[in-house]
Protein backbone atom coordinates (compact mmCIF):
# COMPACT_ATOMS: atom_id res chain seq x y z
CA UNK A 1 0.00 0.00 0.00
CA UNK A 2 1.47 3.31 -1.02
CA UNK A 3 0.63 6.89 -0.09
CA UNK A 4 0.52 9.60 -2.68
CA UNK A 5 1.61 13.16 -1.86
CA UNK A 6 -1.30 15.67 -1.63
CA UNK A 7 -2.17 17.34 -4.88
CA UNK A 8 -1.64 21.13 -4.79
CA UNK A 9 -5.42 21.90 -5.41
CA UNK A 10 -6.45 19.79 -2.36
CA UNK A 11 -4.21 21.57 0.11
CA UNK A 12 -5.97 24.17 2.35
CA UNK A 13 -5.47 27.72 1.15
CA UNK A 14 -6.92 31.14 2.04
CA UNK A 15 -10.28 30.42 0.32
CA UNK A 16 -10.75 27.37 2.54
CA UNK A 17 -10.00 29.53 5.57
CA UNK A 18 -12.68 31.99 4.38
CA UNK A 19 -15.27 29.18 4.12
CA UNK A 20 -14.37 27.99 7.63
CA UNK A 21 -14.76 31.52 8.98
CA UNK A 22 -18.18 31.94 7.31
CA UNK A 23 -19.39 28.63 8.79
CA UNK A 24 -18.10 29.53 12.26
CA UNK A 25 -19.69 33.00 12.12
CA UNK A 26 -23.09 31.55 11.09
CA UNK A 27 -22.89 28.88 13.80
CA UNK A 28 -22.08 31.49 16.45
CA UNK A 29 -24.95 33.74 15.33
CA UNK A 30 -27.43 30.82 15.45
CA UNK A 31 -26.22 29.78 18.91
CA UNK A 32 -26.49 33.26 20.40
CA UNK A 33 -29.82 34.27 18.81
CA UNK A 34 -32.16 32.41 21.23
CA UNK A 35 -30.36 33.85 24.27
CA UNK A 36 -30.64 37.38 22.90
CA UNK A 37 -34.36 36.86 22.21
CA UNK A 38 -34.98 35.49 25.71
CA UNK A 39 -33.23 38.44 27.32
CA UNK A 40 -35.16 41.04 25.33
CA UNK A 41 -37.26 43.27 27.62
CA UNK A 42 -40.97 42.28 27.58
CA UNK A 43 -42.42 45.72 28.12
CA UNK A 44 -41.36 46.68 24.65
CA UNK A 45 -43.18 43.66 23.21
CA UNK A 46 -46.67 44.57 24.45
CA UNK A 47 -49.04 45.74 21.74
CA UNK A 48 -52.58 47.10 22.10
CA UNK A 49 -55.00 45.54 19.62
CA UNK A 50 -58.49 47.04 19.37
CA UNK A 51 -61.21 45.17 17.48
CA UNK A 52 -64.88 45.83 16.80
CA UNK A 53 -67.17 43.02 15.65
CA UNK A 54 -64.05 40.90 15.19
CA UNK A 55 -62.46 43.40 12.79
CA UNK A 56 -59.12 44.85 13.87
CA UNK A 57 -59.25 48.64 14.13
CA UNK A 58 -55.88 49.46 15.65
CA UNK A 59 -52.62 47.68 16.48
CA UNK A 60 -50.17 49.95 18.25
CA UNK A 61 -47.28 49.53 20.69
CA UNK A 62 -48.51 50.11 24.27
CA UNK A 63 -45.94 52.82 24.87
CA UNK A 64 -47.15 54.78 21.84
CA UNK A 65 -50.89 54.20 22.18
CA UNK A 66 -51.93 57.35 24.09
CA UNK A 67 -55.70 57.91 23.94
CA UNK A 68 -58.10 56.77 21.22
CA UNK A 69 -61.87 56.93 20.84
CA UNK A 70 -63.87 54.18 19.14
CA UNK A 71 -67.55 54.08 18.20
CA UNK A 72 -69.35 50.86 17.31
CA UNK A 73 -72.88 49.51 17.62
CA UNK A 74 -74.12 52.88 18.85
CA UNK A 75 -71.68 53.26 21.77
CA UNK A 76 -68.46 55.23 22.14
CA UNK A 77 -65.44 54.16 24.21
CA UNK A 78 -62.33 56.11 25.16
CA UNK A 79 -59.29 53.85 25.50
CA UNK A 80 -56.22 55.19 27.28
CA UNK A 81 -52.73 53.78 27.82
CA UNK A 82 -50.69 55.04 30.74
CA UNK A 83 -48.00 53.71 33.09
CA UNK A 84 -47.58 50.45 31.19
CA UNK A 85 -51.28 49.58 31.19
CA UNK A 86 -54.36 50.19 29.05
CA UNK A 87 -57.94 50.82 30.18
CA UNK A 88 -61.35 51.96 28.99
CA UNK A 89 -61.55 55.32 30.72
CA UNK A 90 -64.96 56.39 29.40
CA UNK A 91 -67.93 54.65 27.85
CA UNK A 92 -71.56 55.51 27.27
CA UNK A 93 -72.60 51.84 27.43
CA UNK A 94 -75.28 51.02 30.05
CA UNK A 95 -73.44 48.54 32.30
CA UNK A 96 -70.04 50.26 32.36
CA UNK A 97 -68.48 46.79 32.77
CA UNK A 98 -65.63 47.79 30.45
CA UNK A 99 -64.79 50.80 32.61
CA UNK A 100 -65.07 48.74 35.81
CA UNK A 101 -62.66 46.18 34.31
CA UNK A 102 -59.83 48.55 35.24
CA UNK A 103 -56.45 48.64 33.54
CA UNK A 104 -54.74 45.59 32.05
CA UNK A 105 -50.98 45.34 31.84
CA UNK A 106 -50.14 41.71 31.01
CA UNK A 107 -49.98 39.89 27.68
CA UNK A 108 -53.17 37.93 27.01
CA UNK A 109 -55.40 40.20 29.09
CA UNK A 110 -58.32 41.94 27.45
CA UNK A 111 -61.20 44.29 28.16
CA UNK A 112 -64.53 43.53 26.49
CA UNK A 113 -67.43 45.92 25.97
CA UNK A 114 -70.27 43.67 24.88
CA UNK A 115 -72.81 46.42 24.09
CA UNK A 116 -70.27 48.11 21.80
CA UNK A 117 -68.84 44.75 20.65
CA UNK A 118 -65.35 46.20 21.13
CA UNK A 119 -62.37 44.21 22.47
CA UNK A 120 -59.17 45.84 23.74
CA UNK A 121 -56.42 43.23 24.00
CA UNK A 122 -52.78 43.26 25.06
CA UNK A 123 -50.64 41.07 22.81
CA UNK A 124 -47.07 40.09 23.55
CA UNK A 125 -44.81 37.59 25.23
CA UNK A 126 -46.45 36.20 28.39
CA UNK A 127 -44.19 35.77 31.40
CA UNK A 128 -44.72 32.36 33.00
CA UNK A 129 -48.21 31.57 31.67
CA UNK A 130 -49.88 30.55 28.42
CA UNK A 131 -53.37 32.02 28.80
CA UNK A 132 -55.59 34.02 31.11
CA UNK A 133 -58.81 32.75 32.73
CA UNK A 134 -61.44 34.39 34.88
CA UNK B 1 -11.95 28.02 -8.07
CA UNK B 2 -15.47 27.09 -9.24
CA UNK B 3 -15.44 24.14 -6.83
CA UNK B 4 -14.58 26.46 -3.95
CA UNK B 5 -17.43 28.86 -4.80
CA UNK B 6 -19.78 25.87 -5.00
CA UNK B 7 -18.53 24.72 -1.59
CA UNK B 8 -19.21 28.16 -0.09
CA UNK B 9 -22.74 28.24 -1.56
CA UNK B 10 -23.52 24.74 -0.26
CA UNK B 11 -22.18 25.69 3.17
CA UNK B 12 -24.40 28.76 3.29
CA UNK B 13 -27.41 26.64 2.25
CA UNK B 14 -26.62 24.17 5.06
CA UNK B 15 -26.38 27.01 7.58
CA UNK B 16 -29.73 28.46 6.45
CA UNK B 17 -31.43 25.08 6.72
CA UNK B 18 -30.03 24.74 10.27
CA UNK B 19 -31.47 28.15 11.06
CA UNK B 20 -34.89 26.96 9.84
CA UNK B 21 -34.60 23.92 12.13
CA UNK B 22 -33.86 26.22 15.06
CA UNK B 23 -37.15 28.05 14.43
CA UNK B 24 -39.03 24.77 14.63
CA UNK B 25 -38.02 24.35 18.25
CA UNK B 26 -40.16 27.32 19.23
CA UNK B 27 -43.79 26.92 20.32
CA UNK B 28 -45.93 25.95 17.36
CA UNK B 29 -48.23 28.83 16.42
CA UNK B 30 -51.94 28.14 16.74
CA UNK B 31 -54.79 29.55 14.71
CA UNK B 32 -57.24 31.74 16.65
CA UNK B 33 -60.87 32.30 15.71
CA UNK B 34 -62.99 35.00 17.41
CA UNK B 35 -66.72 34.32 17.63
CA UNK B 36 -69.36 36.69 19.04
CA UNK B 37 -72.03 34.40 20.39
CA UNK B 38 -73.93 33.50 23.55
CA UNK B 39 -73.72 37.09 24.71
CA UNK B 40 -69.93 37.00 24.94
CA UNK B 41 -66.74 36.97 22.88
CA UNK B 42 -65.19 33.55 22.40
CA UNK B 43 -61.64 32.92 21.21
CA UNK B 44 -60.83 29.44 19.95
CA UNK B 45 -57.16 28.61 19.40
CA UNK B 46 -56.30 25.28 17.80
CA UNK B 47 -52.94 23.74 16.93
CA UNK B 48 -51.93 21.30 14.23
CA UNK B 49 -52.43 20.92 10.51
CA UNK B 50 -56.20 20.37 10.76
CA UNK B 51 -56.77 23.45 12.91
CA UNK B 52 -58.37 25.73 10.31
CA UNK B 53 -60.98 23.21 9.11
CA UNK B 54 -61.72 22.13 12.67
CA UNK B 55 -62.27 25.74 13.75
CA UNK B 56 -64.74 26.22 10.90
CA UNK B 57 -66.73 23.28 12.22
CA UNK B 58 -66.44 24.52 15.80
CA UNK B 59 -67.79 27.93 14.84
CA UNK B 60 -70.75 26.29 13.10
CA UNK B 61 -71.39 24.25 16.25
CA UNK B 62 -71.38 27.38 18.41
CA UNK B 63 -73.78 29.22 16.13
CA UNK B 64 -76.13 26.22 16.02
CA UNK B 65 -76.12 25.95 19.82
CA UNK B 66 -76.76 29.66 20.24
CA UNK B 67 -79.69 29.43 17.81
CA UNK B 68 -81.13 26.56 19.86
CA UNK B 69 -80.49 27.79 23.40
CA UNK B 70 -80.86 31.59 23.25
CA UNK B 71 -84.10 32.36 25.04
CA UNK B 72 -84.07 35.92 23.64
CA UNK B 73 -84.25 34.53 20.09
CA UNK B 74 -87.89 33.87 19.26
CA UNK B 75 -86.89 31.15 16.81
CA UNK B 76 -84.88 29.15 19.37
CA UNK B 77 -85.95 25.83 20.84
CA UNK B 78 -85.82 27.29 24.35
CA UNK B 79 -88.14 30.12 23.27
CA UNK B 80 -90.54 27.54 21.88
CA UNK B 81 -90.46 25.76 25.24
CA UNK B 82 -91.06 28.98 27.17
CA UNK B 83 -93.93 29.87 24.83
CA UNK B 84 -95.61 26.47 24.51
CA UNK B 85 -94.71 24.91 27.87
CA UNK B 86 -93.29 21.75 26.31
CA UNK B 87 -90.83 20.81 23.60
CA UNK B 88 -89.14 17.67 22.32
CA UNK B 89 -85.41 17.89 21.62
CA UNK B 90 -82.81 15.32 22.67
CA UNK B 91 -79.92 17.74 23.23
CA UNK B 92 -82.05 20.28 25.08
CA UNK B 93 -83.52 17.53 27.26
CA UNK B 94 -80.07 16.19 28.12
CA UNK B 95 -78.70 19.63 29.02
CA UNK B 96 -81.82 20.58 30.98
CA UNK B 97 -81.55 17.32 32.90
CA UNK B 98 -77.96 18.19 33.90
CA UNK B 99 -79.09 21.69 34.92
CA UNK B 100 -81.91 20.27 36.98
CA UNK B 101 -79.60 17.70 38.61
CA UNK B 102 -77.07 20.39 39.60
CA UNK B 103 -79.98 22.45 40.91
CA UNK B 104 -81.14 19.58 43.11
CA UNK B 105 -77.64 18.66 44.33
CA UNK B 106 -76.95 22.30 45.24
CA UNK B 107 -80.23 22.71 47.10
CA UNK B 108 -81.49 25.22 44.54
CA UNK B 109 -78.38 27.43 44.56
CA UNK B 110 -78.36 26.90 40.79
CA UNK B 111 -81.80 27.21 39.23
CA UNK B 112 -82.42 27.36 35.47
CA UNK B 113 -85.95 28.71 36.05
CA UNK B 114 -84.73 32.00 37.52
CA UNK B 115 -85.16 33.74 34.14
CA UNK B 116 -88.06 36.09 35.11
CA UNK B 117 -86.01 37.45 37.99
CA UNK B 118 -82.98 37.99 35.74
CA UNK B 119 -85.24 39.81 33.28
CA UNK B 120 -86.41 42.16 36.02
CA UNK B 121 -82.82 43.10 36.88
CA UNK B 122 -81.96 43.34 33.14
CA UNK B 123 -78.22 43.07 33.76
CA UNK B 124 -77.37 42.76 30.07
CA UNK B 125 -79.88 45.28 28.77
CA UNK B 126 -79.79 48.99 28.18
CA UNK B 127 -81.65 49.85 31.38
CA UNK B 128 -80.61 47.63 34.31
CA UNK B 129 -82.53 48.41 37.52
CA UNK B 130 -83.17 47.23 41.07
CA UNK B 131 -86.62 45.55 41.25
CA UNK B 132 -88.79 46.19 44.31
CA UNK B 133 -89.21 43.49 46.96
CA UNK B 134 -92.89 43.11 45.96
CA UNK B 135 -91.95 42.60 42.32
CA UNK B 136 -89.30 40.03 43.22
CA UNK B 137 -91.69 38.19 45.51
CA UNK B 138 -94.28 37.91 42.73
CA UNK B 139 -91.66 36.67 40.25
CA UNK B 140 -90.13 34.14 42.65
CA UNK B 141 -93.52 32.44 42.89
CA UNK B 142 -92.84 31.02 39.41
CA UNK B 143 -89.22 30.04 40.12
CA UNK B 144 -88.38 26.53 41.28
CA UNK B 145 -87.04 23.20 40.07
CA UNK B 146 -90.42 21.60 40.78
CA UNK B 147 -91.74 23.54 37.75
CA UNK B 148 -89.29 21.83 35.39
CA UNK B 149 -89.44 18.22 34.28
CA UNK B 150 -87.57 16.09 31.78
CA UNK B 151 -89.03 12.87 30.44
CA UNK B 152 -86.94 11.21 27.75
CA UNK B 153 -86.43 13.85 25.06
CA UNK B 154 -89.33 16.00 26.28
CA UNK B 155 -88.89 19.06 28.50
CA UNK B 156 -91.96 20.48 30.22
CA UNK B 157 -92.50 23.66 32.22
CA UNK B 158 -95.39 24.30 34.62
CA UNK B 159 -96.82 27.13 36.74
CA UNK B 160 -95.65 29.85 34.35
CA UNK B 161 -91.97 28.95 34.76
CA UNK B 162 -89.43 29.98 32.12
CA UNK B 163 -86.21 28.13 31.25
CA UNK B 164 -82.91 30.01 31.06
CA UNK B 165 -79.83 27.89 30.34
CA UNK B 166 -77.50 30.90 30.40
CA UNK B 167 -75.75 29.49 33.45
CA UNK B 168 -74.77 26.26 31.75
CA UNK B 169 -74.96 26.87 27.98
CA UNK B 170 -71.43 28.27 27.56
CA UNK B 171 -69.92 25.29 29.36
CA UNK B 172 -71.98 22.93 27.22
CA UNK B 173 -70.76 24.82 24.15
CA UNK B 174 -67.21 24.29 25.39
CA UNK B 175 -67.85 20.55 25.64
CA UNK B 176 -69.30 20.52 22.12
CA UNK B 177 -66.40 22.51 20.65
CA UNK B 178 -63.87 20.28 22.37
CA UNK B 179 -65.57 17.20 20.92
CA UNK B 180 -65.71 18.66 17.39
CA UNK B 181 -62.07 19.74 17.44
CA UNK B 182 -60.93 16.34 18.72
CA UNK B 183 -63.01 14.47 16.13
CA UNK B 184 -61.40 16.53 13.37
CA UNK B 185 -57.88 15.65 14.45
CA UNK B 186 -56.96 18.54 16.76
CA UNK B 187 -55.07 17.29 19.81
CA UNK B 188 -54.29 20.63 21.39
CA UNK B 189 -56.58 23.67 21.75
CA UNK B 190 -57.67 26.48 24.05
CA UNK B 191 -61.40 27.22 24.08
CA UNK B 192 -61.85 30.65 25.69
CA UNK B 193 -65.55 31.15 26.34
CA UNK B 194 -65.33 34.79 27.39
CA UNK B 195 -62.96 34.17 30.29
CA UNK B 196 -64.07 30.64 31.10
CA UNK B 197 -61.57 28.29 29.54
CA UNK B 198 -61.69 24.78 28.13
CA UNK B 199 -58.44 22.97 27.41
CA UNK B 200 -58.23 20.22 24.82
CA UNK B 201 -55.25 18.03 25.60
CA UNK B 202 -51.91 19.49 26.63
CA UNK B 203 -49.78 22.09 24.86
CA UNK B 204 -48.37 21.09 21.46
CA UNK B 205 -45.01 20.36 23.11
CA UNK B 206 -46.73 17.90 25.47
CA UNK B 207 -46.42 19.98 28.64
CA UNK B 208 -49.42 21.19 30.66
CA UNK B 209 -50.97 24.61 30.05
CA UNK B 210 -50.15 27.36 32.51
CA UNK B 211 -53.37 29.26 33.17
CA UNK B 212 -53.15 32.67 34.87
CA UNK B 213 -56.29 33.21 36.99
CA UNK B 214 -57.52 36.81 37.29
CA UNK B 215 -57.61 38.62 40.60
CA UNK B 216 -61.30 39.54 41.11
CA UNK B 217 -60.36 42.68 43.05
CA UNK B 218 -58.12 43.88 40.24
CA UNK B 219 -58.56 41.92 37.01
CA UNK B 220 -55.36 43.46 35.68
CA UNK B 221 -53.53 41.25 38.19
CA UNK B 222 -53.44 37.51 38.72
CA UNK B 223 -54.36 35.36 41.73
CA UNK B 224 -51.87 32.79 40.61
CA UNK B 225 -51.05 30.32 37.88
CA UNK B 226 -52.78 26.98 37.54
CA UNK B 227 -51.11 24.09 35.74
CA UNK B 228 -53.72 22.04 33.88
CA UNK B 229 -54.54 19.98 30.80
CA UNK B 230 -57.71 18.57 29.23
CA UNK B 231 -60.09 20.27 31.64
CA UNK B 232 -62.25 23.36 32.18
CA UNK B 233 -61.43 26.34 34.37
CA UNK B 234 -64.58 28.39 35.05
CA UNK B 235 -64.88 31.40 37.36
CA UNK B 236 -67.94 33.18 38.74
CA UNK B 237 -67.15 36.52 40.27
CA UNK B 238 -68.78 39.79 41.13
CA UNK B 239 -66.50 41.77 38.80
CA UNK B 240 -67.92 40.27 35.64
CA UNK B 241 -71.19 42.09 35.15
CA UNK B 242 -73.28 44.50 37.12
CA UNK B 243 -74.42 48.09 37.40
CA UNK B 244 -74.56 50.95 39.86
CA UNK B 245 -77.68 52.59 41.25
CA UNK B 246 -77.66 55.29 43.94
CA UNK B 247 -73.99 54.61 44.58
CA UNK B 248 -74.45 50.87 45.16
CA UNK B 249 -72.99 48.30 42.74
CA UNK B 250 -75.16 45.27 42.06
CA UNK B 251 -73.46 42.16 40.66
CA UNK B 252 -75.19 39.69 38.39
CA UNK B 253 -75.05 36.39 40.32
CA UNK B 254 -78.57 36.03 41.68
CA UNK B 255 -79.48 33.83 44.64
CA UNK B 256 -82.61 32.02 43.38
CA UNK B 257 -84.05 31.99 46.89
CA UNK B 258 -83.98 35.77 47.42
CA UNK B 259 -83.98 37.02 43.85
CA UNK B 260 -81.13 39.37 44.80
CA UNK B 261 -77.36 39.33 44.20
CA UNK B 262 -75.86 36.51 46.28
CA UNK B 263 -74.06 37.46 49.46
CA UNK B 264 -72.06 34.40 50.48
CA UNK B 265 -68.80 35.92 51.63
CA UNK B 266 -67.16 35.20 48.28
CA UNK B 267 -65.77 37.61 45.74
CA UNK B 268 -65.15 34.83 43.24
CA UNK B 269 -64.93 31.07 42.94
CA UNK B 270 -63.05 29.13 40.28
CA UNK B 271 -64.09 25.58 39.41
CA UNK B 272 -61.68 23.12 37.79
CA UNK B 273 -63.66 20.24 36.30
CA UNK B 274 -63.29 17.91 33.34
CA UNK B 275 -66.82 18.63 32.06
CA UNK B 276 -67.66 22.09 30.75
CA UNK B 277 -71.41 22.12 31.42
CA UNK B 278 -70.93 20.94 34.99
CA UNK B 279 -68.06 23.39 35.56
CA UNK B 280 -70.17 26.29 34.29
CA UNK B 281 -73.26 25.57 36.40
CA UNK B 282 -71.22 24.59 39.46
CA UNK B 283 -69.36 27.91 39.43
CA UNK B 284 -72.68 29.72 39.88
CA UNK B 285 -73.92 27.22 42.47
CA UNK B 286 -70.68 27.46 44.47
CA UNK B 287 -70.71 31.25 44.41
CA UNK B 288 -74.25 31.28 45.82
CA UNK B 289 -73.48 28.54 48.38
CA UNK B 290 -70.27 30.09 49.71
CA UNK B 291 -67.19 28.20 50.82
CA UNK B 292 -68.66 25.76 53.33
CA UNK B 293 -71.64 24.82 51.16
CA UNK B 294 -69.39 24.41 48.12
CA UNK B 295 -67.08 22.00 49.91
CA UNK B 296 -70.10 19.94 50.98
CA UNK B 297 -71.34 19.95 47.38
CA UNK B 298 -67.87 18.86 46.23
CA UNK B 299 -68.07 15.85 48.56
CA UNK B 300 -71.58 15.03 47.31
CA UNK B 301 -70.47 15.16 43.67
CA UNK B 302 -67.57 12.81 44.38
CA UNK B 303 -69.76 10.37 46.30
CA UNK B 304 -72.90 10.37 44.16
CA UNK B 305 -71.67 11.25 40.66
CA UNK B 306 -68.01 10.19 40.79
CA UNK B 307 -67.30 13.74 39.62
CA UNK B 308 -64.17 15.29 41.09
CA UNK B 309 -63.79 19.04 41.10
CA UNK B 310 -61.23 21.43 42.54
CA UNK B 311 -62.06 24.92 43.79
CA UNK B 312 -60.33 28.26 44.37
CA UNK B 313 -62.24 30.63 46.65
CA UNK B 314 -61.53 34.34 47.02
CA UNK B 315 -63.27 35.59 50.14
CA UNK B 316 -64.39 39.11 50.93
CA UNK B 317 -61.96 39.21 53.87
CA UNK B 318 -58.90 38.86 51.66
CA UNK B 319 -58.22 35.12 51.70
CA UNK B 320 -57.57 32.76 48.79
CA UNK B 321 -58.35 29.18 49.73
CA UNK B 322 -57.96 26.26 47.33
CA UNK B 323 -58.77 22.59 47.62
CA UNK B 324 -56.01 20.09 48.33
CA UNK B 325 -56.02 18.70 44.80
CA UNK B 326 -54.56 22.00 43.59
CA UNK B 327 -51.78 22.15 46.19
CA UNK B 328 -49.17 21.14 43.62
CA UNK B 329 -50.88 22.73 40.62
CA UNK B 330 -51.65 26.26 41.82
CA UNK B 331 -48.83 28.76 42.27
CA UNK B 332 -49.98 31.82 44.25
CA UNK B 333 -49.07 35.14 42.72
CA UNK B 334 -46.83 37.62 44.45
CA UNK B 335 -48.86 40.48 42.94
CA UNK B 336 -51.97 40.33 45.14
CA UNK B 337 -52.37 41.17 48.81
CA UNK B 338 -54.10 37.92 49.79
CA UNK B 339 -53.49 35.29 52.43
CA UNK B 340 -53.19 31.96 50.60
CA UNK B 341 -54.25 28.68 52.23
CA UNK B 342 -54.68 25.15 50.92
CA UNK B 343 -57.84 23.51 52.26
CA UNK B 344 -57.12 20.08 53.70
CA UNK B 345 -60.44 18.28 53.51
Amino acid sequence: MSTKPSLPELRPNRYDALVVLVVLALAAALAVRPFLAARAPQSGALTVVVSADGQELDRLPLAQFGTHTYTNNGYTLTVTAADGAVSVTESDCPGQDCVHSGAVSHAGQSIVCLPARIVVELVGVADGYDLVAG
Amino acid sequence: MAKRILTAVLTAALALSLAACGGGEQQEAGITRTVYTMDTVMNLTAYGENAAAALDAAEETLCALDAKLDRHDEASTVSALNRDGTVEDAELAQLTDIARTIGELSGGAFDPTVAPVMDAWDFTGDAPRVPSDEELSALLAHVGLENLSVDGNTVTLSDGAQLDLGGIAKGHAGDAVRTVLAELGVASAVIDLGGDVGLLGAKPDGSDWRVAVKDPADPSKFLGVLTAADTFVVTSGIYERGFEENGVRYHHIIDPKTGKPAESGLVSVTVVCGDGAWADALSTACFVLGEEGSLALRDTLAAEKNLHIELIFVTDDGHVRYTAGLAKRFEPSEEGAYVYEAIIA
